[in-house]
C-alpha cells in the first residue's frame, strides 16, 4: 500500500493551536517602573519615612546627603575611632612602603642591640657602662646586621619588658624600654626608620597601657587588695588616692631623669594617659611637650616624635586644634632648612626626596587629625587662620609662602565645602609654595580635584581657572600642563566655559608640536579625552571642538586605542551614523584601533570589545539614499577589517538590507540588488562557522527570492546545501551545535515550501540533496538526523498540498503548488521521497544510543508521519512500531507517549 | 628564726617635723620568746664628711667630723614579758617633737650627699638578756619641713634672664666658636620650689658652629667648715637634655627638669655646714675633638663648650603633692 499525503488547512491549524489571547492596558514590563514611579511620589510627598526603596529615585538620597555633609562637626567618639583605624593603616603603610636592603650597616648608637640583650640587674649597670666605652670602639669598625636580624633581637628586648614586668621588676622593665627607644635616636639608615618606628611605638604603648593598669588597680583597690572604689570612664583627679598619686608622679619622675631628650620625650607620651591621675587639664603638660619636640634638630626624628605625640594625644583624650596647629608650625620651620641650601636655592637631592618620601606618612596623619579635629570642634576655618592659611593676599604678601607638602596634605584633608569657598586663596597659597619638598603640579591638580567633588560657583570659578591656566602654561611642559589641566576639565565641563575649554585645547596643540608624547602624557591627555567624550552627548560637538582631531592624531599606542574605542562606542551609541564625515573619522578610528589589534593569534574580551564596536560601526552607518555610496563603503570595510569574523556577518546582512531597501524603492534598482547579492554571496563563504554561514545563505536566497532573482536564490540554496554537506567532518560534533544545524536545516525547509522546483534540472534535486547530505555525513548524530527527516517530511506533505500555506512577497515568483497543478508525476515523486524518508528515519532511531533519548524522538517522528500522511494500515503499522519502541525506552506511563497515543486515536 | 621588722604607716615614708611617727613593730618568731622590754629610738643627725675635693691631704685623712645630732629619743612601747609565738604586731606613735619641747638643731630634712647626710632613722631593740642575742631592726624615714613655717606657694616667679655668647665665657674657646660667635638667651625660675619641676626656656638666636647638643646639669654644692677652712664639693646631681642636635634657631625650647627626691633638699646656711644647688647650662658645639675626649665631668669648661652657671635656691612650700 502506498502513502497518501493528508490533505491540510493549516489556517483552521493556526487558529485551532493558537492560546486564547486577551487585551491588556499596561505592557507587562513596564508596569514596575511605573509603580515604583508611584511609590517614589508618594514617599516624597508623606512626611513619615518608614519605608525607603534603595532602588527609588537618586534625587532622595542625594537630598539627604547634603544634609549630612551640613552637619561637619563630628563627635569625639567618631574621631577617635576614625584615628584608630587611621594609627593601624599608617603602621601598616609603614612597614610597608620602606622596604629596606638586606643588610644594613649601623652605627654606634644601636649598641644597644649589638651589645647583648642581656638583662642587667641595676648593681651591675655602673660597670657594665664602664666596660661599654671600650667596646664601641671595637663594634664601631664594623657592624652589619642583618633587618631581620635586628629587629629579632630589639623583639627579644621587648619580650624582656614584659617578662621583667611580669614578675614585679619594673625598674628592668623600664630600663629596657629606655634602653629600645633609644633605638629611635639613630636615624643613620633613613629607609629603616619607619619599620623601627613601628616597632619601638608598639612597645611603648604596650608599657604604657601596663602602667595605666597598674596605677589604675592602685587607686581601685589597697594594699590588701580590697576594692576601694571603680573609676568610671571620665574619673577625676581628686577621685585617685594618694597612695596611687605618689606612684603615678613616681613614674613621671623616672621617666624625666632619662637624660636623652628623644627616649625622655617618647617615654612621657608612652604614659601620657596617666597625667589623668594626677591633674584634670592636662593643658601645661601638652604645652610643654609639644614645646619639648622642638628640641630635636633632626627632622625625620622629630617629625617621627611629633606623629607618636599627636597618636598618644588622642589617646589621652585631649587632643585639641592649638597643639595640632602648633606642631605643624613647628614642622614648618624645620622643614624651611632643608628646603633652602646654604646657597640660597633650592634644589632636589635624591636624599631630600628619600627624606620627604618618608615624612609624608607621618605628615599626612597628623593633617588628618587636625582636620577631623577641627570638624570636631566645629573651627576649621579658624584653624586655618591660625596656620596662616586663607588669610587676605594683602595682610601676608610676603608671609604666604607654605611647605609644599604640608599644604597638599591641608587640601587633602579639607572639607569639600571649604574647598569651594576658599579656593582662589588655596590657588595663590600653591603659587607661592614652590619648593622641593612636594611637586607644585601635583597641587594645583590637588586643587582641581578637590573643586571637582564640591559643587562650586560659577562666579569666581572662571578667574580661577584663568589664573590656573596661565600658571600650568608657566611649565612649558606638555605633561606638566595636561596633569594639571586633566583635574580641571570636568569643571569646565560642568559649568560650560566654553571659551577656556577652547584655550586649553589650543594650549595642549600648541605644547604638544612637534613632539613624540611620552607613556605618562599620552595617559593624561587619554584622560583629559575621555573626560571630553563622557561629557557631550553627541559625537558630532566632540569632533566640532578646536582641534580636536589634531589632538587624536597626537596619540599612540594604547592610549590611542582606549580612546578610540570610547570614540566608536559614543559614535554607535545614538543610532544611525549619516554625517560622512564623522563615517570617514569612526573609519579611521576603526582602523586605527584593528591596525593596533591582533585579531588572528589572539582572542580575549579586548579584542572581543574591538571586533563587536567595528561591526555596530559598520552597522550604524546609513548613507540613506546613497545606497551605491553605502555598498561601496560595506566593500571597503570588508577590505579593511579582513582579520574580523563577526564584521563578516555584518556585512552580508547590511547589504541584504541595503538590497531590500532598493527593491522597496522600486523596480528600477534591480541592477544594483544584483550587486548586493553578489557581494554577500561573495562575503559568505568567509565566514567560519558552519550554521552562521548557512543561515546567511538562506537569508540572502530569501532576499533574491524577493527580488524575483529565482537563479539567483536557486543558486544560493545550493550553496547552502553544498554547504550542509562540506560541513567539515574533521571538526567533529562538538563544533556544531546540534540544536541550531537543525533548526538551520528546517529553516532550509521552509524556504524551500516558496522556491518554484526547476523542471530542468529535476524538482526534488535539492530536497535530494539535503537527503543525502544528511544521511551521508558523518555530523548528523541520529538525534539531529531525526529532525531534518522529519522536517523534510513535512516538507513533502506541504508541497503535496494544493494550497501552499505562504508564498514568495514577490508576485512574479509562482509557487510550486501553481506550477505542478495536476501534474501527478510531481505527487509521485513526493510520495516515493516520503517512503524514502520514512525507511531513513526507522532506521535513523534504532541508532539512538540513549534510551530516553530515543523514545522521545520515536515519539516525534510518530507525530510528524501522522499529521503528514493519511493513517491507512501501513502508517498505523508504523506508528504503532514507533510507539512500541517509545514505550520500551520511557515506560508505559509516559506522558508524551499518552498524549501521542491519544491524539493518534490509536 | 625570729625576725623584727619595722613598718611605717606612710608608703613613701614621709613626715613632718611636727608630726607624729606611725608604724608597727612586727614581730615573727616559731616559738615564744622572752624580752626585757622593746624599746624605740629615733635617731637624726648630720653627717659630715670631707674627702676628696678642695679638702686638704690631712682633712682628707681625717675625713669624719663629729656628726651633729639633731634629734635623740626612745620609749619603751612595752615593758619586759613574753611574746607569743607567730606573728606578732605592736603598734607604736612617736611624737617627734613634742610641743614645747625643746631640741638642739633645726629638723633639716632629709638629704643625701656626697658630702653631707642628713639622716633620720628608726630602731627597735629588744634585749633579751645575757643569754640571748638581743633583736633589733632599723628603718629610715624622711623628714621634710613642716607646715607651720612654710612660704605660701606660689612663689613669686623669680626668673633669671641669662644669655650665653662667646664673650660670656671665661674659658678659651675654640677659635670658628669664638670667631663665629653664637648667642643663646632663656630664663630660668631660680627660686623653685621642691614640688615643682625647675622650668624656664631657652632659645638660640645664632649660632655659626652647629650645636650638638644643649643640657641642663643640676649640682649640688656642700660646704663644711673645718677649722678655719671651708671645704666646699660640687657634683653633680642629674643631666637632662633639652636640644639634640643643631636645633632650629629662635625656637623657643622648654627647660624643664623634675627635681629627683632625696638628692635634693632646701637649701640649707646653718653654722657649721651649707647645702646649695646650682643649675649648669652646658651648650657643646660640633668639635671633632669632642668625639675624641673620653667622657667625664660634663659640666667641665671645654674648648667646644659654652657654659653658664646659676645658683638655684629650693624651698619646701605649703601645698602639699598633688593634694587637691
Amino acid at each position: 500500500m502506498e502513502f497518501d499525503f493528508r490533505n491540510r488547512d493549516y489556517g483552521a491549524d493556526h487558529e485551532s493551536h493558537l492560546l486564547p489571547r486577551s487585551r491588556t492596558q499596561n505592557h507587562p514590563l513596564s508596569s514596575p517602573i511605573a509603580s515604583r514611579q508611584q511609590q517614589a511620589r508618594t514617599v516624597r510627598g508623606s512626611s513619615d519615612l518608614d519605608f525607603f526603596d534603595p532602588l527609588m529615585g537618586l534625587n532622595a538620597s542625594a537630598e539627604e546627603k547634603v544634609e549630612e555633609e551640613k552637619d561637619t562637626s563630628l563627635s569625639i567618639e567618631a574621631v577617635t575611632q576614625d584615628l584608630a583605624r587611621e594609627w593601624k593603616s599608617l603602621k601598616r603603610i609603614l612597614m610597608q612602603h620602606f622596604p629596606v636592603s638586606k643588610v644594613i650597616s649601623f652605627s654606634p648608637v644601636s649598641n644597644v642591640i649589638t651589645k647583648g640583650s642581656k638583662v642587667e640587674t641595676p648593681s651591675a649597670q655602673p660597670r657594665l657602662e664602664e666596660t661599654g666605652s671600650e667596646q664601641t670602639s671595637l663594634e664601631e669598625t664594623a657592624k652589619v646586621m642583618d633587618q631581620q636580624e635586628y629587629l629579632a633581637k630589639v623583639r627579644e628586648l621587648i619580650d624582656g619588658i614584659t617578662n621583667a614586668w611580669q614578675v614585679e621588676d619594673r625598674v628592668t622593665s623600664l630600663k629596657l624600654s629606655i634602653k629600645v627607644t633609644k633605638l629611635l635616636m639613630d636615624t643613620t639608615v633613613l629607609q629603616f626608620y619607619p619599620t623601627v618606628f613601628v616597632v619601638v611605638t608598639d612597645m611603648l604603648d604596650m608599657v604604657g597601657d601596663m602602667v595605666w593598669e597598674r596605677i589604675k588597680e592602685k587607686a581601685e583597690h589597697d594594699v590588701d587588695g580590697t576594692l576601694i572604689c571603680t573609676l568610671s570612664n571620665n574619673f577625676q583627679a581628686s577621685d585617685i588616692c594618694l597612695e596611687a598619686r605618689e606612684t603615678c608622679y613616681n613614674w613621671f619622675c623616672k621617666v624625666g631623669s632619662v637624660r636623652e631628650l628623644l627616649p625622655r620625650i617618647y617615654l612621657e607620651l608612652a604614659i601620657l594617659p596617666c597625667w589623668r591621675f594626677l591633674v584634670n587639664q592636662p593643658r601645661e603638660v601638652l604645652d610643654r611637650l609639644v614645646m619639648m619636640v622642638r628640641g630635636l634638630a633632626d627632622p625625620l626624628a622629630s617629625v617621627y616624635c611629633r606623629l607618636y605625640m599627636v597618636h598618644r594625644m588622642q589617646k589621652l583624650g585631649f587632643c585639641n586644634s592649638g597643639y595640632l596647629i602648633k606642631c605643624i608650625k613647628d614642622i614648618e620651620d624645620i622643614l624651611a632648612p632643608i628646603l633652602v641650601d646654604k646657597d640660597g636655592c633650592s634644589y632636589i637631592t635624591d636624599d631630600k626626596k628619600l627624606l620627604f618620601n618618608l615624612m609624608e606618612p607621618a605628615i599626612e596623619y597628623i593633617m588628618k587629625c587636625l582636620l577631623l579635629t577641627g570638624r570636631q570642634e566645629n573651627n576649621v576655618l579658624g584653624m586655618l587662620e591660625e596656620l596662616g592659611f586663607g588669610k587676605n593676599k594683602s595682610q601676608s604678601s610676603d608671609n604666604c609662602t607654605h611647605v609644599s607638602i604640608l599644604l597638599h596634605h591641608l587640601l587633602k584633608e579639607l572639607p569639600s565645602e571649604l574647598v569651594s569657598s576658599q579656593a582662589m586663596e588655596i590657588l595663590h597659597m600653591i603659587k607661592c609654595s614652590d619648593d622641593c619638598s612636594f611637586s607644585q603640579v601635583l597641587n594645583y591638580r590637588l586643587l582641581g580635584i578637590r573643586l571637582c567633588e564640591g559643587r562650586s560657583q560659577a562666579d569666581f570659578l572662571s578667574a580661577l581657572i584663568s589664573e590656573v591656566m596661565q600658571a600650568a602654561s608657566q611649565y612649558q611642559t606638555l605633561y606638566d600642563y595636561l596633569r594639571i589641566m586633566d583635574a580641571y576639565v570636568d569643571l569646565l565641563l560642568q559649568n560650560k566655559m566654553e571659551n577656556h575649554l577652547d584655550a586649553l585645547l589650543d594650549n595642549i596643540v600648541y605644547l604638544a608640536r612637534d613632539q613624540f608624547l611620552s607613556e605618562e602624557e599620552q595617559a593624561s591627555l587619554q584622560s583629559i579625552i575621555l573626560k571630553l567624550l563622557s561629557h557631550f552627548e553627541d559625537l558630532q560637538k566632540v569632533l566640532s571642538l578646536n582641534h580636536f582631531i589634531e589632538i587624536l592624531d597626537l596619540m599612540s599606542g594604547t592610549s590611542k586605542k582606549i580612546v578610540n574605542m570610547h570614540l566608536l562606542n559614543m559614535g554607535t551609541r545614538n543610532g544611525c551614523i549619516c554625517d560622512s564625515t564623522t563615517v570617514q573619522l569612526l573609519f579611521e578610528v576603526s582602523q586605527g584601533l584593528y591596525d593596533a589589534t591582533d585579531f588572528v593569534n589572539i582572542k580575549d574580551d579586548d579584542n572581543r570589545q574591538t571586533s563587536h564596536l567595528i561591526s555596530r560601526f559598520v552597522e550604524m552607518v546609513d548613507y540613506g539614499a546613497e545606497r551605491e555610496r553605502q555598498l561601496l563603503f560595506l566593500a571597503e570595510c570588508r577590505g579593511a577589517f579582513s582579520g574580523i569574523h563577526e564584521l563578516k556577518e555584518t556585512l552580508v546582512r547590511s547589504s541584504n538590507t541595503l538590497a531590500v531597501k532598493s527593491l522597496k524603492a522600486g523596480k528600477m534598482h534591480i541592477n544594483f540588488v544584483k550587486s548586493c547579492l553578489a557581494f554577500s554571496e561573495v562575503t559568505i563563504p568567509s565566514v567560519t562557522i558552519p550554521t552562521k554561514q548557512l543561515n546567511l545563505y538562506l537569508e540572502t536566497a530569501e532576499v533574491a527570492l524577493l527580488g524575483g532573482l529565482i537563479s539567483h536564490s536557486d543558486g544560493l540554496v545550493i550553496s547552502a546545501v553544498e554547504c550542509l554537506e562540506d560541513v567539515a567532518p574533521t571538526d567533529g560534533l562538538k563544533s556544531i551545535d546540534v540544536d541550531s544545524m537543525a533548526s538551520v536545516v528546517c529553516k532550509l525547509c521552509s524556504l524551500l515550501v516558496m522556491v518554484p522546483g526547476n523542471p530542468e534540472k529535476g524538482v526534488m534535486k535539492i530536497l535530494k540533496s539535503i537527503f543525502s547530505a544528511t544521511c551521508s555525513s558523518s555530523w548528523a548524530i541520529p538525534r539531529l538526523k531525526v529532525k531534518i527527516l522529519c522536517a523534510i517530511i513535512s516538507l513533502l506533505s506541504t508541497l503535496s498540498q494544493d494550497n501552499l500555506p505562504y508564498r514568495s512577497a514577490n508576485p512574479e515568483i509562482i509557487g510550486n503548488d501553481i506550477l505542478f497543478f495536476g501534474d501527478s508525476s510531481y505527487k509521485n515523486e513526493l510520495v516515493s521521497w516520503a517512503q524514502l524518508v520514512v525507511g531513513e528515519l526507522v532506521e535513523a532511531i534504532e541508532q539512538e544510543s540513549s534510551q530516553i533519548a530515543r523514545g522521545n524522538i520515536a515519539l516525534e517522528a510518530c507525530n510528524y508521519i501522522s499529521s503528514a500522511l493519511i493513517m491507512n494500515e501501513k502508517v498505523s503499522q508504523l506508528c504503532l512500531r514507533l510507539l512500541e519502541t517509545a514505550k520500551v525506552c520511557l515506560g508505559e506511563k509516559d506522558r508524551y507517549l499518552e498524549a501521542t497515543k491519544q491524539s493518534l486515536q490509536l | 628564726m625570729t625576725t623584727v621588722t619595722v613598718k611605717l604607716s606612710r608608703s613613701n615614708r614621709i613626715y613632718r617635723s611636727s608630726e607624729a611617727v606611725e608604724g608597727k613593730i612586727v614581730i615573727k618568731s616559731p616559738n615564744s620568746i622572752s624580752h626585757q622590754a622593746i624599746r624605740l629610738s629615733i635617731n637624726g643627725s648630720v653627717n659630715l664628711q670631707v674627702r676628696g675635693g678642695s679638702a686638704g691631704v690631712i682633712e682628707s685623712f681625717y675625713g669624719v667630723i663629729k656628726p651633729i645630732q639633731i634629734l635623740k629619743k626612745t620609749i619603751e612601747v612595752r615593758s619586759s614579758g613574753r611574746i607569743p609565738p607567730g606573728t606578732t604586731e605592736i603598734p607604736f606613735s612617736v611624737n617627734l617633737r613634742e610641743p614645747g619641747e625643746s631640741i638642739a638643731e633645726k629638723f633639716y630634712e632629709t638629704f643625701h650627699g656626697t658630702n653631707i647626710n642628713i639622716q633620720y632613722l628608726l630602731t627597735a631593740d629588744i634585749p633579751r638578756g645575757y643569754l640571748h642575742k638581743p633583736l633589733s631592726a632599723t628603718i629610715e624615714f624622711i623628714i621634710e619641713s613642716g607646715r607651720v613655717d612654710l612660704p605660701e606657694r606660689p612663689l613669686p616667679p623669680e626668673m633669671v634672664i641669662f644669655y650665653i655668647t662667646q664673650d660670656t665665657q671665661r674659658h678659651p674657646l675654640l677659635p670658628e666658636i669664638k670667631t663665629g660667635g653664637f648667642r643663646v638667651t632663656g630664663k630660668l625660675a631660680t627660686q623653685c620650689s621642691l614640688q615643682d619641676p625647675l622650668s624656664g626656656e631657652l632659645t638660640v638666636e645664632a649660632s655659626s658652629v652647629p650645636i650638638t647638643s644643649i643640657d641642663i646639669h643640676l649640682l649640688r654644692v656642700e660646704s663644711i667648715i673645718v677649722g678655719e677652712r671651708i671645704v666646699t664639693e660640687t657634683s653633680l646631681i642629674q643631666s637632662t637634655q633639652i636640644a639634640d642636635g643643631d636645633v632650629c634657631r629662635k625656637m623657643t625650647l622648654p627647660i624643664y627638669v623634675l627635681l629627683p627626691r632625696l638628692l635634693m633638699c632646701p637649701s640649707i646656711f646653718a653654722g657649721p655646714f651649707s647645702v646649695e644647688f646650682k643649675v649648669c647650662i652646658t651648650i657643646s658645639f660640633k668639635s671633632k675633638l669632642a668625639k675624641a675626649q673620653p667622657k667625664s665631668d660634663p659640666t667641665a669648661p671645654r674648648l667646644w663648650m659654652a657654659l653658664e652657671r646659676l645658683p638655684l635656691e629650693l624651698v619646701r612650700t605649703k601645698r602639699d603633692q598633688f593634694s587637691c
